[in-house]
């Protein structure tokens, strides 16, 4: 009976990365070129947006809402920062600081419209998921963007991510993900936005009675996942060549997806980050391997569906044997 | 203002949809003013086209929002419904109406998934949905190796004729002098109307809107309530299918991998139309009029030559706005 | 008694539609425990919301400590030592017992919050009341007697002088009420002015010094506790003596046939091994503390949970109930202790809910016959005399008693002949209470049997033919109604292994 909720956590823990671990085995023997670094590299372009998406959107599921808008949203702030350095020749730094920021504003518009208009998440977020789809469009005017690449001036923001010296290329972006990892689980157990997040999720009403501001913290919530939605703007625009408009519907989902196989609660209340990027590396690495045995870039949709329930499938099953001991 | 909501017709037809009505109004005014070109005849029937498929997608989505519940993958099951039907319509040289109801069984067998999930494995809604959504995209692009699939044209002698269901071309004294009907109107009304009965004159509407409101209690009062949320998810299957017919009787081909933009687009008109996403409140009269506002909107933002891309943000902005009044005027009456 | 503390005086608050608090005044000294009673409705947890800031007044002064004050929200009134204790209990069920006391006001070190020093200050207060909580435990692990002394804790850490008790005896168990007890004794030593808030009498008896009545939003007298009588009490709640003696004798005929037998019924920890007959026109009674596992063998036997094993007869033939539906077709009706939860549906009209169980009945096919509809619930609101409007009324409008009496007539509407009435008057004010119990009357001398179960002893004197008394899912003893006594129940109610 003791500390039942840790021990929940702790053990799906244990299964996913048992899990990861036979994926890798698995796709290694089925397929050798698995095996090459250059996999390894594609693995991790894949793992870096969906990382920070997830790891945001950790935080507004924690809290009982969910954040829609990350897909759209981190292609259009990808549009928009790339836009301006390309076209209107803003150096880049800006470009990236304008991504970021503007993931900022539309999770503070996020958060004001489920604390304070206290709209559901759903259906608020789903109308920024709209929103940041027209923006991005709109903003980048309906091309696409190039972020500058090889020997272009302003390339050097893809070596934060894949750091080339000679022929050898370095993932260095993993450094930024554990990283991102670190911070935001100090922030989660020791700070106090993290705690009230948790409350908010556990107890919405008992939360405001303590005393807490629960319309500020929730709207922190919203305000960090903006923040990683930037951040995995950045990435995603380091990790590949050009950003299309009309991008990014469905990304939230494989974000969303990681977090729950990873074992957040949906219904808020607990959940951990180290829990998120552990389902980040199984949605990643079904991604980059299913192509590897021979299954086609879209069966990865139909497996990564089949996962979600069957990790979902498990959660229940277990709660309903832990209610019944 | 609340005097004005007392008088029995309005109370009757519902305050909210009146305003939506007086919007849809206003909208029309502005884009005529905006642009010539609005006040065209062929602009109504173009926005109509799109408001066949989307309005059968809000009024399936309606139910499920009325349990309480959410399917966010009836954009992509439609596509999915449309390519695996049309592909096995052009490659085994079937009769239409043979495929248009393989078409509403794919989407009967969504629904049933999900409502299967939903309602007797106790999934949450969301992720199921988010999972069939996956299976969907995936399902259809494997079916035809990411190919586009394209539906008979009007000009088809055999098969053409399903697309009279969208509009019919009535020709007159010469061949260049044709009018177009849109009977697709008439058929989603019939349709409406048939939802409209299901959902307050017939026991599972009843249920389905009760179990929205209170699933334990009704349970507890002796009701099948995993049938009827179900039923609810099944309901929604069949609105999809038939839409799939309506999305390529107007626009004959289809893309595997697309479809999302359509679950928000249909669940947005459905919310504007006064259906709660808590459960136990539908309308599906709102819903209709939450499917022509984003139908108008689309086309007159077309015709004041901006992009889609408008549309999305405003129709986004729209139903923030009519909820979060929704619930301040809620919130002051307590 | 000490010193006058607070002292609130001509208070007024109306809502639209309500005049909530009718210029109330109320005064707490140091060192008293002063009961606040009043029917349902009666303005006493208005009155405690305008005290701690979370409603803001629209008449009248608050006099704390010598200085008029008037908080803006509850953490104001916190900070300066007025707390309540609220009757839900207010917790984060995935933090730690030490997460949860001190919510709102970590202790921090620079950024980071310090939870050691949280776990230690947490025991620090548990010891102090004497009690053995581990403050690492996720709180939703504990019982609800445990949670509610973590409440406690967290009220008494606040520094309070003034602390509210909201009716907290309403999910204790006896033992955890008097550890409750001995708990406020201790604070009213440490010379604290406690408010207790409880319909329960004989407590206000025992734990009370003074007690304050309110009836109808306005303030009727305040009375010394050793001065007065329960009836004395009562009257000035309800304006006139409704105290009712018990039962002495059973109604039921010796040679009335069985229309329900369980048999050795099993289902988890709280239901083991019970079995029971119950006849027709009978009302048997259900005693037992809280967690005693009524409820539960209650839903076990109405399908609402799984059972692991037992037999159920009805009519002498053996019948499969696997759930609420097999049930129902049994003829068996379930009224349940949580009306908002599992009772109604909120949302809906009263026509809508009085047929929830039988619209195949208005139904031509698939169509529903709304006139029909309308007749029946019509009949029944006239029938069972429910206050409302009209049958197109929201049941979330009506009063706890009128919605009480929409879930007894959706089961009257089924005709069922074996009714479950569990907790049938919680949260139901004095006067809808002797309704109730008059109709189950009329029922049974219909012809139909009812299984009551109820917390209040003075219910289970007053109304059954027959007590059966259960503890921890046993059933403990069988008592005709002209051999019980409180103390016979009592002693079954706390006969453990």
């Amino acid at each position: 009976m003791k500390n039942q909720t840790v021990k929940k956590i702790d053990m799906q823990k244990v299964i996913i990365f048992g899990i990861l671990i036979l994926l890798l085995i698995f796709f290694s023997f089925a397929n050798p070129t698995f095996r090459r670094y250059t996999t390894f590299l594609s693995l991790m372009g894949y793992t870096y947006y969906i990382a920070f998406m997830a790891i945001g959107v950790t935080f507004p599921l924690l809290t009982g809402g969910v954040d829609l808008s990350i897909g759209t949203g981190l292609i259009c702030y990808a549009l928009t920062g790339g836009y301006l350095v390309v076209y209107k020749g803003w150096p880049v730094w800006l470009g990236l600081l304008v991504a970021v920021l503007f993931g900022v504003v539309i999770g503070l518009f996020n958060g004001f419209a489920v604390a304070v208009l206290d709209l559901p998440p759903f259906l608020a977020t789903l109308c920024t998921c709209m929103i940041t789809r027209g923006l991005g469009s709109i903003c980048s005017n309906g091309t696409g963007v190039p972020w500058p690449n090889g020997n272009a001036n302003g390339a050097w923001f893809r070596s934060l991510f894949r750091l080339k010296i000679n022929d050898f290329t370095i993932p260095i972006g993993i450094i930024w993900v554990v990283l991102a990892v670190f911070l935001m689980t100090l922030l989660l157990n020791h700070t106090k936005v993290g705690r009230y997040i948790l409350a908010i999720g556990s107890n919405k009403e008992a939360a405001r009675l303590c005393g807490i501001n629960v319309v500020a913290y929730q709207i922190s919530a919203y305000v960090i996942s903006g923040f990683f939605a930037g951040l995995a703007g950045i990435a995603f625009a380091a990790s590949f060549a050009t950003i299309q408009p009309g991008l990014g519907a469905g990304f939230e989902l494989d974000a969303i997806g990681a977090a729950i196989i990873g074992g957040v609660s949906t219904a808020g209340g607990y959940g951990t980050v180290t829990g998120t990027i552990l389902g980040v590396l199984v949605i990643s690495l079904l991604k980059t391997g299913l192509p590897y045995v021979g299954l086609q870039a879209n069966w990865q949709q139909i497996i990564i569906g089949i996962v979600l329930i069957s990790a979902i499938m498990i959660d229940i099953i277990r709660n309903k044997r832990a209610r019944a001991s | 203002m609340d005097t004005l909501r007392n008088i029995p017709i309005v109370k009757k037809i519902g305050f909210n949809k009146i305003v939506l009505c007086l919007v849809m109004a206003v909208m029309y005014g502005m884009f005529a003013n905006l642009s010539e070109s609005f006040v065209n005849y062929n602009r109504i029937i173009s926005a109509l086209n799109y408001a066949y498929f989307l309005g059968f997608l809000a009024l399936g989505v309606t139910f499920v929002i009325g349990t309480g519940g959410i399917d966010f993958s009836i954009g992509p099951v439609m596509f999915c419904c449309a390519i695996v039907s049309g592909q096995i319509l052009a490659k085994n040289n079937l009769p239409v109406w043979f495929c248009m109801i393989l078409a509403v069984l794919i989407g009967v067998v969504f629904g049933c998934f999900n409502g299967f999930m939903v309602a007797y494995c106790k999934v949450p809604p969301f992720i199921i949905s988010m999972a069939s959504m996956q299976i969907a995209k995936g399902a259809a692009s494997v079916f035809t190796k990411t190919q586009t699939v394209k539906w008979p044209m009007a000009t088809d002698k055999v098969n053409g004729w399903y697309r009279n269901l969208v509009k019919y071309r009535l020709v007159g004294d010469t061949p260049r002098d044709v009018t177009i009907i849109p009977t697709g109107l008439i058929c989603l009304l019939i349709v409406a109307v048939i939802c409209a009965i299901v959902l307050n004159k017939t026991k599972t509407g009843r249920y389905i809107l009760c179990l929205g409101s209170n699933k334990e209690a009704v349970r507890l009062s002796g009701v099948n309530v995993k049938k009827y949320e179900m039923l609810a998810y099944v309901i929604c299957g069949i609105l999809v299918g038939i839409a799939a017919i309506f999305f390529v009787g107007a626009y004959t081909t289809v893309q595997p991998g697309m479809g999302d933009q359509y679950n928000n687009e249909a669940i947005a008109a459905a919310v504007m139309g006064g259906t709660s996403m808590a459960g136990g409140i539908a309308s599906i009269g709102g819903t209709i009029i939450g499917v022509m506002i984003i139908a108008l909107l689309q086309e007159g933002i077309l015709a004041i030559g901006l992009t889609k891309d408008y549309q999305l943000v405003v129709t986004g902005l729209i139903v923030i706005v009519a909820v979060a009044i929704d619930i301040i005027s809620r919130r002051k009456k307590n | 008694m000490g010193e006058v503390i607070l002292t609130m005086k001509g208070i007024d608050k109306s809502f639209p539609g309500v005049h909530a608090l009718n210029h109330v005044d109320l005064e707490i000294r140091k060192g008293e425990v002063h009961a606040l009673m009043g029917e349902n409705g009666a303005g006493k947890s208005t009155l405690m919301k305008v005290l701690t800031g979370i409603y803001s007044k629209d008449e009248g002064t608050i006099t704390y400590e010598g200085k008029e004050v008037s908080f803006a929200n509850p953490k104001e009134a916190q900070n300066a030592g007025v707390v309540i204790v609220h009757q839900e209990l207010n917790m984060m069920g995935h933090l730690t017992v030490a997460q949860n006391i001190f919510a709102g006001r970590e202790f921090m070190k620079g950024s980071f919050i310090d939870d050691q020093k949280m776990i230690a200050e947490s025991k620090k207060l548990f010891n102090r009341m004497h009690i053995d909580i581990d403050p690492t435990e996720i709180m939703s692990n504990l019982t609800v007697g445990k949670q509610q002394m973590c409440e406690i804790a967290k009220a008494i850490s606040h520094e309070c002088k003034v602390i509210i008790f909201d009716e907290p005896s309403a999910a204790l168990t006896e033992s955890e009420i008097q550890e409750l007890f001995k708990i406020i004794r201790d604070l009213r030593k440490q010379g604290m002015g406690i408010v207790y808030i409880s319909h329960r009498m004989d407590e206000i008896k025992v734990i009370t010094d003074r007690v304050t009545v309110m009836r109808d939003g306005t303030y009727v007298g305040t009375i010394i506790t050793e001065e007065s009588t329960k009836d004395d009490i009562i009257n000035m709640m309800v304006g006139r003596v409704i105290y009712e003696d018990p039962k002495t004798k059973s109604n039921v005929p010796k040679n009335a046939p069985v229309v329900l037998k369980v048999e050795h019924l099993n289902a988890g920890k709280m239901v083991r091994d019970v079995s029971f007959e119950l006849h027709k026109g009978e009302i048997l009674g259900f005693s037992g503390l809280m967690g005693a596992g009524r409820t539960e063998t209650a839903r076990a036997l109405f399908g609402a949970d799984v059972k692991e094993s037992g037999d159920i007869y009805i009519n002498g033939s053996k019948v499969n109930i696997n759930n609420p539906m097999d049930a129902v077709k049994c003829g068996i009706g379930y009224l349940s202790e949580d009306r908002k939860r599992f009772g109604i549906v909120t949302g809906k009209s009263v026509a809508e809910n009085t047929t929830m169980a039988t619209l195949n009945e208005y139904a031509a096919g698939p169509f529903i016959n709304k006139k029909k509809e309308k007749k029946v619930a019509e009949e029944y609101v006239k029938r069972l005399a429910t206050k409302t409007p009209s049958t197109e009324q929201l049941v979330v409008n009506l009063s706890g008693g009128n919605q009480q009496k929409v879930v007894i007539a959706k089961w009257l509407v089924r005709n069922c002949d074996i009714l479950i009435f569990d907790e049938p008057t919680r949260g139901i004010d004095v006067g809808a209470k002797s309704e109730i119990y008059h109709l189950m009357n009329e029922l049974v001398a219909e012809g139909k049997s009812i299984i009551m179960i109820s917390s209040e002893m003075t219910e289970i004197l007053r109304m059954s033919d027959r007590i059966v008394v259960m503890c921890e899912g046993r059933k403990t003893a069988e008592i005709d109604i002209e051999d019980a006594t409180q103390e016979k129940i009592m002693h079954a109610a706390t006969l453990r292994d």
